[in-house]
């Protein structure tokens, strides 16, 4: 019910956009009404699969605001908006073929054509050099996973789970304190009435757990 | 050799990032920084998905009617059938007998050249054209050497590409995102030698909540560089 209302909405919305003659030359504007019960993706997919028009002009009514309104925060200016709209549809057009359930869900696939096209607009209305692109930045997903692998590069990350790891290999009493200072930010006296251990317990617990993660992120390196 | 990221740039940037409102000079840091490290492309990709929501959710916005005069022309546009494969840059720097690999990004920027100058006893830097908000540019610290002490009075983002350096605040190593705002004097210095991509942008560019470092990648990380700051303090 929920749902409905919402691609209701949308309907209403986008209609607002299509002036009546427009929507009376439409050959299936009738069509249209039958398309709104269909999700992005499947609008995205038709377009991409048959050049489907009815699914394109769904769509244009779905962003073409969405689309306005985030050229408008970007750039100020009413006539760069208007044009975003234009070449970022364009773009949803002739890239749609390429488009598949992997690449994510619809909006966010035209939410980044969007930026891509928006960012790159700008640049050229500000004159800036032309040397890097909106696609160099945000390379297409997989790119650059394919590169971290590669093995070409001396470059390694620390993933969030060696991090744990780090933290999972201290004996249990020199974590809590670690935690208690570092984690809570908690100051030595209050950490240990906290824990119930001596103050000297406790920094010698603090002295002994950071020579251990020392010695455990040193042996990584 | 590989070290630990350490240095992140904070979330708040990482939104804007996504966002596209960074300039371009700290888009390619951030892109190129990410591309090395898995735990701030999660944090972009939650920002672009909340993003996103927060898009779809938008109100209707009165847009101009003509808008709708354009679908013909688009839908008679060819469509695309294959991606059309970029043309492969090479990922290679050569520093005088050093070679390193770039990201892909400033893989792309350097492909046009770049022109070394010596700054001071034992640091070059080529400055690349990106846009006029910031300052860009390649640096290398020879080994053993010292950057003048500076401020600046914008921030000023420091890309670890190869070796390592070190300021008042810690030491970082490949990957590594620093900033520094325009409060502080440092004096960046090397032992082993170091080459980085610099931003430095306007201080009109960057307003407030920019400055405060909010490090993305959870408690635990972010926590376990305090500590290796504090350490190396
Ligand atoms: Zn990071």
């Amino acid at each position: 019910m929920n749902n409905l209302s919402l691609s209701l909405d949308r309907f209403s919305m986008g209609f607002m956009v299509l002036p009546e003659s427009r929507a009376a030359h439409t050959p299936k504007s009738d069509a249209l009404v039958t398309r709104e019960t269909d999700s992005d993706e499947d609008l995205l997919i038709a377009v991409g699969n048959r050049q489907d028009r009815i699914a394109f002009n769904t769509l244009f009514a779905r962003f073409s605001n969405r689309i306005f309104a985030m050229g408008m925060k970007l750039t100020r200016n009413e006539q760069l908006a208007h044009d975003l709209v234009q070449e970022a549809l364009l773009m949803v057009w002739q890239k749609a073929p390429l488009y598949d359930l992997d690449r994510g869900n619809a909006q966010g696939w035209i939410f980044t054509i969007a930026r891509n096209r928006c960012f790159d607009m700008l640049r050229k209305a500000r004159r800036q050099p032309a040397c890097v692109s909106a696609d160099d930045i945000w390379p297409l997903e997989g790119e650059s996973g394919e590169l971290s692998t590669s093995g070409e590069t001396g470059f390694q990350s620390v993933e969030l789970s060696q991090v744990e790891q780090y933290y999972g290999q201290l004996p249990e009493a020199q974590f809590a304190v670690i935690e208690q200072i570092y984690v809570f930010d908690r100051t030595h006296e209050e950490a240990a009435e906290l824990l119930k251990i001596p103050l000297g317990t406790l920094k010698s617990r603090l002295r002994l757990g950071m020579e251990k993660l020392r010695t455990l992120v040193g042996v990584e390196q | 050799m590989s070290a630990a990221v350490m240095f992140h740039p904070p979330k708040h940037q990482i939104q804007r990032f996504v966002e596209g409102e960074l300039s371009a000079g700290m888009s390619v840091a951030l892109s190129a920084h990410m591309e090395f490290c898995a735990d701030c492309r999660r944090t972009a990709g939650a920002a672009e998905a909340e993003l996103v929501a927060q898009w779809n959710a938008k109100e209707a916005l009165q847009s101009p009617a003509d808008l709708t005069g354009i679908l013909d022309a688009i839908t008679q546009q060819p469509q695309e059938r294959a991606n059309t494969p970029s043309t492969p840059v090479s990922r290679k720097l050569v520093v005088d007998d050093q070679v390193i690999s770039l990201p892909r990004v400033l893989a792309q920027i350097a492909s046009a050249g770049l022109n070394w100058k010596t700054v001071s006893n034992g640091i070059r830097s080529a400055k690349v054209d990106l846009d006029t908000d910031t300052t860009c540019e390649f640096i290398h610290m020879q080994p053993g050497s010292k950057a003048p002490q500076h401020s600046h009075r914008g921030n000023e983002v420091m890309l670890v590409l190869d070796g390592k350096f070190s300021d008042e605040m810690g030491e970082y190593g490949a990957s590594d995102f620093v900033i520094r705002d325009p409060a502080h004097r440092h004096q960046p210095r090397t032992e082993t030698g170091c080459i980085c991509f610099s931003v430095l942008d306007s201080p009109l560019v960057f307003t407030e909540g920019w400055l405060r470092l909010w490090n993305p990648i959870g408690l635990a990380l972010f926590q376990l560089t305090r500590w290796r700051r504090r350490k190396l303090i």
